[in-house]
């Protein structure tokens, strides 16, 4: 097997289905029995590969792991709960009081706030700077620094960083780069090739299948030595490369109670099946629709980096094979537009999700940053005349035939 | 010689034997999931043949249970 979809089809299934079910069966089941004492023993202590509670491992879950490990080419993949418990886990797998992360203001809210208001008050430091200014990002390492975090195509702004160059930096300094690769998944962006430490992603996204459910995936790439992580000293001498699974599993993951819901990993598996035709109709509709954008008098401006007017047009060409992701945003003259034009739409739906089947559209400033200063939106690129439209996979003409007589009645 | 395999002491059936070795004499679950620690200290998959067990030696077989090859 050498193709991607093939890969996501066909799978690499460590267990037979007992009864030779051609797709694997969900285990809804939130314990498992053991032949003895000394087998459940085992099976706790990790002796054994056998399933023993569902927070910590089920058949189902290990399933949907082990396929998109195939798909990524990776050395390990742990499924969680939700994209932002894949960044929480991560992050405290790493990093200790008084060490730092480098990172962008160039983020999702949620991941903002995580570092802001939940992990600063532990004692974890923050560093903010532009991934374009790689003088600054080597300025900004020290001997505290466990991680450099930042978006493959960032959201909502849309940035492109270089990532080849930016893990070449790190890699200088002995230093993991994570990357949150939700918009692009393995199929558009292999992380592996571009010297990526770890990938985490929002499955809920493009890999759900359609907004089926909601769930994070964190994907260790192998490319990275975890003797060169203070917190990892003891797990790397007792597991080798598998010292962040092994953390994360045995430890962070397990503590956290940050697993997966086996129902919600079946459905994930079969979203995986149709994902490279999915984000082919969704990356063709987002082109087409940017550049109808590109043609409104009412439309301020269109960012969107398939534009040959994107000034991410070329990196983004060279990273993700022809591929510019399912997300654009576009400026009208103001909050009260945009509040009108969305208002007008027919069948864009106004909602806050990724990567859905379905159009949505979302006003950003008033919704998943509405938590912060006008200062803040500033430096994270949300203004107020800016709208996000996360394209789906309807017929292109229908979606532009909706913006069209929404714009005409604004 | 005798050695200890998940600390209950086993005598393998030959005299000179790797951990490859061993895993295949004690049927090893799933083989190509499982991490090895020899005395402590996890042993890389590309040595687990030219790994030879000495007298007293302490060898552990372990999952993780995510998804990926060991």
């Amino acid at each position: 097997m050498k193709g991607f979809s093939t890969k996501a089809v066909h799978g690499k299934t460590l267990r037979k289905d007992p009864h030779g079910a051609l797709r694997y069966p969900l285990y809804d089941s939130v314990a498992f029995e053991h032949e003895s004492a000394r087998d459940i023993q085992l099976a706790f202590e990790g002796r054994k590969p056998a399933h023993t509670y569902s927070r910590i491992t089920n058949p189902t879950i290990e399933d949907f792991e082990q396929r998109v490990n195939l798909l990524a080419d990776s050395l390990s993949v742990i499924a969680v709960s939700s994209g932002m418990a894949s960044i929480s886990n991560i992050i405290l797998a790493i990093a200790e009081t008084g060490s730092n992360i480098i990172t962008t203001k160039f983020l999702f809210g949620n991941t903002y706030s995580l570092l802001e208001t939940t992990l600063k008050p532990w004692g974890l430091e923050v560093s903010y700077i532009n991934m374009e200014d790689t003088d600054r990002l080597r300025r900004s390492i020290n001997a505290k620094t466990r991680a450099i975090f930042l978006e493959i195509i960032t959201n909502p702004q849309l940035q492109v960083p270089n990532i080849k160059e930016i893990t070449r930096v790190a890699g200088e300094y002995s230093v993991p780069v994570i990357v949150d690769g939700t918009l692009t998944t393995p199929y558009i962006f292999k992380s592996k090739d571009y010297g990526v430490s770890v990938e985490v992603l929002s499955s809920t996204k493009y890999i759900s299948g359609g907004a089926t459910s909601v769930g994070g995936l964190i994907i260790d790439n192998g490319t990275f030595d975890w003797e060169k992580c203070p917190k990892l000293e003891d797990s790397v001498k007792k597991y080798g490369e598998f010292a962040l699974v092994s953390k994360l599993k045995r430890e962070v993951y397990r503590n956290l109670g940050a697993c997966l819901s086996p129902h919600n990993a079946y459905l994930q598996t079969l979203g995986l099946e149709t994902l490279s035709l999915r984000i082919d109709k969704s990356c063709s509709n987002t082109l087409q629709i940017s550049e109808y954008l590109e043609t409104c008098e009412k439309v301020r401006s269109v960012n969107y980096p398939g534009l040959k007017s994107s000034r991410y047009h070329e990196i983004a060409k060279a990273q993700f094979k022809g591929k510019f992701g399912g997300i654009l945003t576009f400026e009208l003259e103001n909050k009260d537009m945009c509040y009108a034009f969305m208002d007008g739409l027919k069948l864009i739906k106004r909602a806050t999700n990724l990567n859905d089947n379905k159009t949505l559209i979302l006003h950003p400033a008033s919704t998943i940053y509405c938590e912060y200063s006008p200062k803040e939106k500033k430096e994270m690129g949300v203004s107020e005349s800016m709208l996000r439209l996360a394209v789906g996979i309807e017929d292109v003409e229908d979606i532009i035939e909706d913006i069209n007589l929404s714009l005409a009645g604004i | 010689m005798i050695i200890k395999v998940h600390g209950e002491s086993y005598s393998p059936e030959k005299e000179s034997t790797t951990i490859l070795d061993l895993l295949r004499e004690r049927e090893v679950e799933m083989p190509e999931m499982v991490s090895v620690q020899l005395n402590g200290n996890f042993v890389k998959k590309e040595n687990f043949g030219s790994t030879h067990l000495k007298e007293s030696d302490e060898v552990e077989f372990l999952y993780f249970m995510a998804g990926g090859d060991r």
